[in-house]
C-alpha cells in the first residue's frame, strides 16, 4: 500500500490550530493566517469534505481587545478575557470565511460533553446537522463558564474529543512544530522527524516529554495523548506545521509531511459512544 | 534582534488614488484590504501612521460637484465635508479588524519651532503606545497657506521625520505594488505583494546592530520624483 494512501480518502476532519500558528506573539491575530486558514478549509468543503475546525486563541485575543500585555493569572480575568477574545474571534472567522460564501458556525464546548450522555448525545446531533448543512463548525472550549482549569494545549485534547464525538476519520493538529522528533531538535543535530507511529510507546511518551526541553513546552504531551485518544477511536491523526495552512491539502494527498499516529484497526471508545 | 525594544515605526503614505475611483468614491474593496494589512503589522508589533489624502475629492463627490472648484474657501469647505467621509470610513473598515484608528489634522506650522515639534511627537507617542492608528491630514479647513493638490508625499515625509519614523511605506502609481522608502539615501524597495511586505519589513530590521552604534536620524529622498524613478 502506498505511504499513507488511506489519507487520500477522508470524509470528515477535525483541524486544530494552535494559538501560535493563529497569533503574533503578544497574542495579536494574524489575519493572513485565517486569510489562508479559511481559503483552505472552503475549498475543502466545496469539494465535499466534512470540515471541523477546532480553534484556540481566544484569551491572547481578548489580552490584546482592552491592551493587557501580560498573561492574567486568576481564573475569572482569563475567562474574561475568553469572553471578550472569543466574540472577536470568531467574527475575524466570519469575515474571512464569508470571502468564500462558506458560513461558519461557533460551537463552545465543555468536558461535561464527554461524561454527561444527554450533553453528549446533544453535541453529537448538533454537529452532524451542521456538517448537514455545509457549514463549518468553529470549535472552542467554553473557557469563559469552565472551573476546569484553562491549561495551555488543552485543545488538543478537546480535538480529539470532538473527533471522536463526530466520527471524524482523521483528526490534522496545527501547530508551531513539525511533527515529532526522534530527539530535541534544538540540541541534537541528528534529530529527525517521525513520519509514522503505529503504537504510542512510554519510551514514545517520555521522548515527548523531553525533560526540561522548551521544545515541548507541554505542548507536545498534549499532542500525544490526544494522538492516543484518536488511535484507540480508530482516527488517524497527523501532526504538522501550521504556518502555511496549504500544509493541509499535502497532509490530505498522503505527502510526507509532519508525523502520521495510525488509526488503531479496532474502534474502543466506550466512554464517548452513548 | 531590533534595536533594543524600540518598535519599528512606519508611515504609510496613501494617495488619493490607492482608495477613491474615478467615480470619487471609496472603493470598499481597497480600504478593507488595506485595513487588514495595516491591522496585521500592528499586531505584528510594528507602530503604524497612516497618511491619508483624498478628502477634497470625497467632499466634491460628497456635494455631487462636476469637478473640484479652483478658489481655496471652497477646497478647504469640500475638505472639512470630505475629511469627515475620510475618517468615517477608516474607523469602519478597522474596526472590522478590532483596531482603533485616531484621526490627526495638522496645520503646516507643526516643525516650525522645537517646542511644537517635541508636542506633536509627544502626542504620535501616545497614540503608538496605546496601540492605536493614526490617521493623519492636512487641516486643510483652517489653513492659511495655499491647498496643494500634492497627495500628501512632503506631509507623509514631514510626519516621517518628526516621529522619528523607520520607513515610509507607499504604493506606486503605476502598478499598485507597495513599495518602502527605508530613508538614508537608500533606494526604494519594490515589494510584489501584502505577504512580501510583511517579510521585507522583518528582514530589513532583523539584522543585529552593534548596541555601541547610535542609529543615525534617518533621512528620506524628497520629492516623488525621487522616489518614482527608482
Amino acid at each position: 500500500m502506498k505511504f499513507r494512501e488511506n489519507l487520500r480518502t477522508k470524509k470528515r476532519v477535525v483541524i486544530k490550530i494552535g494559538t501560535s500558528s493563529l497569533s503574533f506573539t503578544g497574542g495579536r491575530i494574524n489575519f493572513h493566517r485565517i486569510e489562508k486558514l479559511a481559503q483552505v478549509l472552503s475549498l475543502l468543503r466545496k469539494n465535499g469534505l466534512q470540515v471541523l475546525l477546532v480553534t484556540s486563541g481566544a484569551i491572547g485575543v481578548g489580552a490584546a481587545r482592552i491592551g493587557m500585555t501580560e498573561r492574567p493569572r486568576e481564573l475569572a480575568r482569563k475567562q474574561a478575557l475568553a469572553a471578550i477574545g472569543q466574540a472577536e474571534l470568531i467574527k475575524i472567522y466570519q469575515k474571512f470565511f464569508e470571502e468564500h460564501n462558506q458560513l461558519v458556525a461557533q460551537v463552545l464546548l465543555t468536558k461535561d460533553v464527554v461524561t454527561i450522555p444527554e450533553l453528549n448525545r446533544n453535541a453529537r446531533r448538533t454537529l452532524s446537522r451542521l456538517l448537514e448543512m455545509e457549514l463549518i463548525p468553529i470549535i472552542n472550549e467554553n473557557d469563559t463558564i469552565a472551573t476546569n482549569e484553562i491549561e495551555f494545549g488543552d485543545n488538543d485534547t478537546l480535538s480529539a474529543i470532538v473527533a471522536c464525538l463526530v466520527e471524524a476519520d482523521l483528526l490534522i493538529i496545527l501547530s508551531d512544530i513539525d511533527g515529532l522528533y526522534s530527539a530535541d531538535p534544538r540540541t541534537d543535530p541528528s534529530a529527525e522527524i517521525i513520519h509514522s507511529v503505529n503504537e504510542i510507546t512510554p519510551e514514545l511518551e517520555k521522548l515527548a516529554s523531553g525533560a526540561g526541553s522548551s521544545f515541548s513546552t507541554g505542548g507536545m504531551v498534549t499532542k500525544i495523548s490526544a494522538a492516543k485518544i484518536c488511535q484507540q477511536a480508530g482516527v488517524d491523526c497527523v501532526i504538522a506545521n501550521g504556518s502555511d495552512p496549504a500544509v493541509i491539502f499535502e497532509i490530505l494527498e498522503g505527502k510526507k509531511v509532519g508525523t502520521h499516529f495510525i488509526a488503531g484497526q479496532t474502534s474502543s471508545i466506550p466512554n464517548l459512544l452513548f | 534582534m531590533e534595536k533594543s525594544k524600540k518598535r519599528i515605526r512606519i508611515v504609510v503614505r496613501i494617495e488619493v488614488t490607492t482608495l477613491i475611483n474615478r467615480d470619487g468614491k471609496i472603493n470598499p474593496r481597497k480600504m478593507d484590504r488595506l485595513a487588514m494589512v495595516l491591522s496585521n503589522l500592528n499586531n505584528s508589533g510594528k507602530q503604524i501612521i497612516v497618511v491619508s489624502s483624498g478628502a477634497i475629492v470625497l467632499g466634491s463627490e460628497k456635494l455631487k460637484l462636476p469637478s473640484i472648484p479652483p478658489s481655496k474657501t471652497d477646497m478647504q469647505a469640500l475638505a472639512a465635508v470630505g475629511q469627515a467621509e475620510l475618517i468615517r470610513s477608516y474607523q469602519r473598515s478597522f474596526d472590522e479588524y478590532g483596531q482603533i484608528v485616531a484621526q490627526v489634522l495638522v496645520t503646516s506650522d507643526i516643525a516650525d519651532y522645537p517646542q511644537r515639534v517635541e508636542n506633536t511627537r509627544n502626542t504620535f507617542d501616545m497614540l503608538l503606545s496605546m496601540n492605536i492608528i493614526p490617521i493623519v491630514n492636512e487641516n486643510d479647513p483652517v489653513s492659511t497657506t495655499d491647498i496643494e493638490l500634492d497627495d500628501n508625499y512632503p506631509l507623509a515625509l514631514k510626519i516621517a521625520n518628526i516621529t522619528g519614523a523607520d520607513i515610509i511605506v507607499i504604493k506606486s502609481q503605476e502598478n499598485g505594488n507597495y513599495g518602502i522608502v527605508p530613508g538614508n539615501e537608500k533606494p526604494v524597495i519594490p515589494v510584489e505583494n501584502e505577504i512580501s511586505l510583511q517579510e521585507r519589513i522583518d528582514a530589513l530590521f532583523s539584522r543585529t546592530a552593534p548596541s555601541a552604534v547610535v542609529p543615525a536620524p534617518v533621512v528620506f529622498p524628497a520629492t516623488m520624483k525621487e522616489i518614482y524613478s527608482l
